[in-house]
């Protein structure tokens, strides 16, 4: 159908859940009350390594006001990894505690100061174990291990070797290698974790938690309390933002369910603002070595990257958040020999998980060192991005065919719009114009889950009911499911109800993680409503005496083609098929076409994901010496987003990307660290962007119409937050003619790079970092 | 700890509280009226999402003590539409696409009140310095700034009729 024709998508249209969020009617965890119900408090590891020798709870237990207390004990030393291969932490601690914030006991309490009294009553012993806190450390021989089968503390080790690198090298024109070093960034969603159990007397229990995937959670507590998977019922939520941060499986809910288990009641767990940061996931520091060699005009011949990232004490996400860094830039920019070795290292540190902007050394080092590679040979950033950029119909190195991709065009688009080469060739004083370009996928395998589902019901009325697995996290996933049934069946948004992630009623769906929600779920929701669609059609054919083919669903009616003044109402075709003993009952699904061979570290290879967004952002910025601080002045991102089924929720979308990826990102956001304790868990000392802080934005949208995605649709802004980093690092970078190389670009960092520039040393890096190399274990592998 | 009366208007109605004396406003608002569009976002005055109207000026519920509020008109996001109408500053953050997940928004709204009932036609600079104090992670701020600026324009039209 050409586009002029939809009704709804591809206009900008406010989101369905809004009005309940502007009210203070939107419900999160931490607002929900059920009758009965408890308090629930951790209590966490004071040592970032140490082993447990006795917990006596005894104390805690006879407070009054306290109904249960739970230790490692309690949980057989259940373990939880996202693969059976990296099952490494276990939901409470039975031997040793590995971070600290690590969970080592929990109660019940009729409220929270009686909550906070008990977990002051438990008395835990322990030995304290020489602990590392750093990827170089910890791979050091000889180093504490952290899991003592872990040899130099690899946790995982990711190889991808593509073409002929050595060879490709010797043909180079140029080559250089440089080492980038990336901080601990944090995600910072305004809403705390929280957790909200209800077990009942049938033996089910009910969850409620931010989530990136109900169905994940549901499985895993399943395995872990023993529960058959149909009475652990995870229920819908408002949810206040994930950024990758609600991905995975915590403790927290683990827990929160045993204590309801135990004490046939309601159970409320809320974290603090230091337990979310500490206690969920943060983004990994991260140490890249790329080496890449170019022709004479700049072309990428080979790369080598070898990345460390530091990936604290269990394995989380760990494969995927060591692979996803590469496998994007592989994505964004065509390399026919590629090499990368990627470590993730256990340390005594809170565990990293996916976060916004995949890998900032590897992504912001590739940038870098493409503009440094285009000052060696007076190549232009703009020029360099082309020569390189994806096209659609390439395949990637590791075997993903591109579909589509708009990449081009959003660097000349980027590029245009902020006359980025005119102000590039007539350098400003302290200030800077930087480019970066990056590229996503729409969903990749877990190896846990297949696509999504959905039904659609009708009522009497003609209106409908969508039932959906996807999970809102803040994104506007409901309001995507809503737009999209509503425009297949000729509805107005209003007449569409959502009943969506929860685990009970909702079919299976991949979760929102890995930016699949609008290519899965918006397709398996499509899907379900073209299908009722038909049933419509032909209870109307009889009625209309036409052919289901020529009729049309718009405005609540069914009509032939061209004649809409003749159609019947939608809810009249909805009771003549209850009448006729066929309810209207439409069921979709989708998988997206992947490799089910490939694996992360088995088996890196074949088609990743169905569809990949691509995006350019340029960044302008003005530098002051003297403090250091940088003021960002205007932001140009643009992004292939296949088809913008809302445009005013997808530019939003870009610019959220563009605070989190690019300024707060680039030039704040990073923990500090003493001995494993983290010295800026709150958003007091953590400096999240606030609104002054922000500059004018502009989003540029650019369609590619991908064959797969829903009316063409791929994802929104994930390749705006990548691009954005690199182009804030670019941007700082140009204004003082350094070649940055720490991030993210502090003041103190600034200063630091101004003062150790030395003239005429070539092009270099601001700061010289040990290179990552290849590690060679004992074993000799 | 002893409990204390307090007795305050909320959302225009009269209210009677005995609460402890350390109990904050947000715990008030929260747990005893069950105010939960009053959010929770830090507990130590930094996010804004508790921001809640005292007397007509923006205060942080969590740093307000509730016996604070003594005598005090409160107004809460819950106060803010009537009989189903929204105010013209939920309006605009509903048409212009201003909220996302909508954590921040109830402290954003109201920031936003306050300042619109003190400056009905802010500049940029007013806007910035009204709502800085005020965090989201989602939206990078810009469809904030127009629905406020929007917002604005209504709220004086409205005031001509
Ligand atoms: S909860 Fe009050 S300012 Fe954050
Ligand atoms: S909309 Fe999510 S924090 Fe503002």
């Amino acid at each position: 159908m050409p586009q002029q024709e939809y009704k709804l998508v591809g206009k900008s249209i406010p989101r369905v859940d809004s009005k309940a969020k502007v009210t203070g009617e939107a419900v999160f965890t931490a607002d929900l009350e059920l009758p009965r119900m408890l308090v629930a408090k951790i209590l966490r590891s004071p040592y970032p390594h140490a082993r447990i020798l006795n917990i006596d709870v005894s104390k805690a237990k006879k407070l009054r006001g306290v109904h249960a207390v739970v230790t490692g004990k309690d949980t057989a030393g259940e373990k939880w990894g996202v693969f059976r291969y990296t099952r490494d932490q276990q939901l409470l601690c039975v031997d040793k505690v590995r971070y600290v914030g690590d969970e080592v006991a929990a109660v019940a309490a009729v409220d929270e100061d009686t909550a906070l009294e008990a977990l002051e009553l438990i008395t835990v012993e322990y030995e304290e174990l020489p602990a590392v806190f750093d990827a170089w450390s910890a791979i050091a021989p000889g180093a504490a291990l952290v899991h003592e089968d872990k040899p130099r503390n690899i946790n995982v080790e990711v190889k991808i070797d593509v073409g002929d690198v050595d060879e490709a090298f010797a043909r180079c024109h140029l080559v250089r290698e440089d080492t980038f070093v990336a901080e601990e960034e944090s995600y910072f969603m305004t809403e705390p974790y929280a957790v909200v159990a209800n077990s009942h007397s049938d033996g089910s229990v009910e969850v409620w938690m931010p989530n990136a995937s109900p169905h994940t959670k549901a499985k895993a507590l399943s395995n872990a309390l023993r529960i058959p998977l149909s009475q652990v019922n995870v229920r819908k939520i408002t949810i206040g933002g994930a950024f990758g941060g609600r991905s995975d499986v915590f403790p927290a809910e683990f827990i929160t369910c045993l204590l309801s288990l135990k004490t046939r009641r309601p159970v409320k767990l809320v974290y603090s603002r230091e337990e979310n940061t500490i206690a969920t996931r943060k983004g990994h520091a991260m140490i890249t070595t790329h080496k890449t060699g170019v022709d004479k005009e700049g072309r990428v011949l080979a790369r080598e990257s070898v990345a460390y990232l530091d990936g604290g004490a269990y394995s989380s996400t760990g494969p995927i958040a060591t692979s996803v860094p590469f496998l994007c830039h592989e994505q964004a920019y065509n390399v026919p020999n590629v090499r990368f070795t990627g470590y993730r290292i256990y340390t005594n540190k809170p565990i990293g998980g996916m976060i916004r902007v995949h890998g900032r050394s590897f992504a912001c080092g590739i940038d870098t060192q493409l503009d440094m590679i285009g000052k060696e040979l007076g190549i232009d950033p703009v020029t360099m991005h082309l020569r390189n950029a994806r096209k659609a119909g390439e395949t990637t190195p590791t075997g993903s065919y591109v579909a589509s991709c708009g990449m081009t065009e959003c660097i000349e688009k980027t590029a245009a719009e902020s006359n980025f080469l005119d102000k590039f060739n007539n350098p400003q004083p302290l200030r800077g114009i930087g480019m970066g370009v990056n590229s996503v996928q729409t969903g990749f395998p877990l190896g846990i889950r297949g696509g999504s589902q959905a039904f659609v019901k009708f009522h009497e009325d003609g209106g409908a009911t969508v039932v959906s697995g996807v999970v809102d996290n803040g994104q506007g996933n409901d309001h995507m499911l809503v737009l999209i049934a509503a425009e297949e069946l000729g509805l107005a948004p209003d007449d569409i109800r959502l009943i969506s992630a929860d685990t009970e009623v909702t079919p299976t769906d991949a979760g929102s993680y890995s930016m699949i929600s609008t290519f899965g779920g918006g397709n398996a929701v499509k899907r379900a409503a073209e299908d009722a669609k038909a049933q419509i059609f032909e209870v109307a054919s009889h009625m209309l005496e036409a052919d289901p083919q020529d009729l049309v669903a718009a405005n609540r009616k069914v009509f032939v083609r061209g004649a809409p003044d003749v159609g019947v109402s939608i809810a009249k075709i909805v009771r003549q098929a209850l009448l006729m003993g066929r309810p209207i009952m439409g069921r979709g699904s989708f998988a997206p076409e992947v490799d089910q061979r490939r694996e992360w570290i088995t088996n890196p290879r074949g088609q990743l994901s169905q569809a990949f967004s691509f995006g350019a952002t340029v960044t302008e910025v003005e530098v002051d010496p003297e403090t250091g601080m940088v003021k960002a002045l205007d932001v140009t991102c643009a992004q292939d987003c296949g088809f913008a089924l809302n445009p005013m929720v997808v530019e939003g979308q870009f610019e959220g990307s563009v605070a989190f990826g690019g300024h707060g990102g680039m030039l704040s956001e990073e923990h500090r660290w003493h001995g494993g304790h983290c010295l800026n868990p709150t958003m007091l000392e953590y400096k999240i962007p606030v609104m002054k802080d922000m500059p004018r934005i502009k989003p540029i949208i650019v369609e590619t119409i991908d064959p797969a995605g829903p009316y063409g649709a791929k994802e929104a802004g994930m390749s705006v937050a990548m691009s954005a980093a690199q182009a804030y690092c670019n941007a700082v970078g140009n204004a003082l003619g350094i070649y940055f190389n720490h991030f993210p670009l502090t003041p103190e960092r600034i200063l630091d790079a101004i003062e150790k520039r030395k003239e005429g040393q070539g092009i270099r890096t601001a700061w010289e970092f040990q290179p990552a190399r290849v590690i060679k274990t004992d074993d000799g592998t | 700890m002893r409990k204390q009366l307090l007795s305050l208007t909320v959302n225009g109605d009269p209210v009677e509280l005995a609460v402890p004396p350390n109990y904050t406003l947000q715990e008030a608002l929260r747990n005893d009226l069950g105010l939960k569009g009053v959010k929770e976002g830090c507990s130590e005055g930094v996010c804004g999402a508790c921001t809640v109207l005292m007397n007509g000026a923006p205060v942080r519920a969590c740093l307000t003590l509730a016996l604070e509020a003594e005598g005090a008109d409160i107004v809460t996001i819950e106060g803010l539409s009537k009989e189903g109408w929204l105010h013209p500053i939920q309006e605009a953050f509903v048409n212009l696409g201003a909220v996302q997940c909508g954590f921040c928004t109830p402290g954003m709204i109201m920031a936003s009140k306050a300042l619109l009932d003190r400056i009905p036609n802010p500049t940029d600079d007013d806007i910035e310095a009204a709502l800085t104090g005020n965090f989201c992670r989602c939206t990078g701020y810009a469809k904030m700034r127009v629905a406020v600026r929007t917002a604005a324009r209504e709220l004086q039209e409205k005031a001509q009729d």
